[in-house]
């Protein structure tokens, strides 16, 4: 175990990866909430006010399809539910010295991809410091930020001209979702990623695309109740 | 800026949020394992990811190969710059790369 608390300035530095991940993600948001029809503004204000990509996504799905304002903040809620098991996982790391006084802060910056830096970094035997997860934290939420202002200013126009790089981007989403899938990936969680990828298409194809993703996830969380 | 949007990205945040911070505020991990409620918390990640992989790729997967061909390179990529790397970022970027890179060949 290394012998000094990591400060503001590693956690910062430990986000560099992500904030390269983050930035053209949030940019093809930018592109796409303001292709669907939504102002520069509103763009930003999900992506500050939400912070969670696959939800933001969905959102503007929702939002330009005129769903209900409940049903939409329903379906948007139930998707970060699987955020509740990050803060306790991570804490388990930590161990019980661990401070936690400006948590109700940094956890907010705690998306799928903050929680694995850390806790990666904390199976590595770098010690836990709220200084460092800060730093991870907003150096990740300013790479959201700032990609979803470039995405929605420059707009469309910028990549009409460049096909193969609108077509790359417009492949990020699915190709972390596929990284995250293989972080997670062991064999006890094969049958619930299995049903709920059965269910998605399934549902997908004879109901509708929202329908896919909300039966998807419940079908395969109750896979794991029912596994043994 | 509608209302409709500020009142379901409001709601979605504040949601966010709580399951972010409250687990930690409250100090309840360490008593989340075991029972029906646990089993189906600790599913619930590996199932939204699997729908979310699911429904990003299934609109790629048509009988038009200018559009199912890059999606199955990415696709390949993402699995072997992982497996290579162990590395969700680098597999992300090299999946999108590829992607583009193909959809360039393709003309």
């Amino acid at each position: 175990m290394t012998e000094a608390r990591p400060t503001f300035l590693d956690g910062l530095t430990a986000s560099l990866p992500i904030v390269m991940g983050y930035f053209p993600i949030s940019f093809s948001f930018g592109v796409a909430a303001t292709r669907a029809g939504f102002t520069g503004i509103e763009a930003t204000a999900l992506s500050v006010i939400i912070y969670a990509g696959a939800s933001q996504f969905l959102a503007l799905a929702l939002l330009s399809s005129g769903a209900p304002v409940l049903v939409s903040a329903f379906t948007l809620i139930a998707m970060n539910l699987r955020h509740l098991l990050y803060g306790p996982a991570l804490m388990r790391e930590a161990g019980e010295a661990a401070e936690t006084r400006h948590a109700w802060a940094w956890a907010w910056g705690l998306t799928d991809e903050v929680f694995g830096q850390a806790l990666g970094a904390l199976a590595r035997g770098q010690r836990f410091s709220e200084p460092s997860m800060f730093g991870l934290g907003l150096g990740a939420y300013a790479a959201w930020i700032s990609g979803t202002i470039a995405g929605a200013y420059a707009g469309s126009g910028a990549l009409e001209g460049w096909p193969a790089v609108n077509a790359g981007l417009g492949f990020m989403l699915p190709a972390l979702f596929l990284a995250l899938l293989l972080s997670i990936l062991n064999r006890r969680q094969l049958p619930v990623i299995a049903v709920a990828g059965a269910v998605t298409v399934i549902a997908t194809l004879t109901i509708s695309a929202t329908s896919g993703i909300l039966l998807g996830m419940l079908a395969g969380a109750i896979a794991g109740v029912l596994r043994k | 800026m509608s209302w409709e949007l500020l009142t379901v990205a409001l709601l979605a945040g504040a949601a966010n949020w709580c399951f972010r911070a409250l687990p930690i505020l409250a100090r309840t991990g360490r008593a989340t394992a075991g029972g029906w409620l646990g089993r189906f918390l600790s599913s619930t990640g590996p199932a939204a990811i699997g729908t979310l992989f699911v429904a990003a790729i299934l609109p790629a997967l048509t009988p038009e190969l200018g559009r199912t061909l890059p999606a199955i390179t990415g696709t390949l990529a993402v699995l072997g710059v992982y497996l290579a790397r162990k590395s969700v970022v680098l597999a992300t970027l090299a999946g999108a790369f590829v992607h583009g890179l193909t959809v360039w060949l393709l003309g």
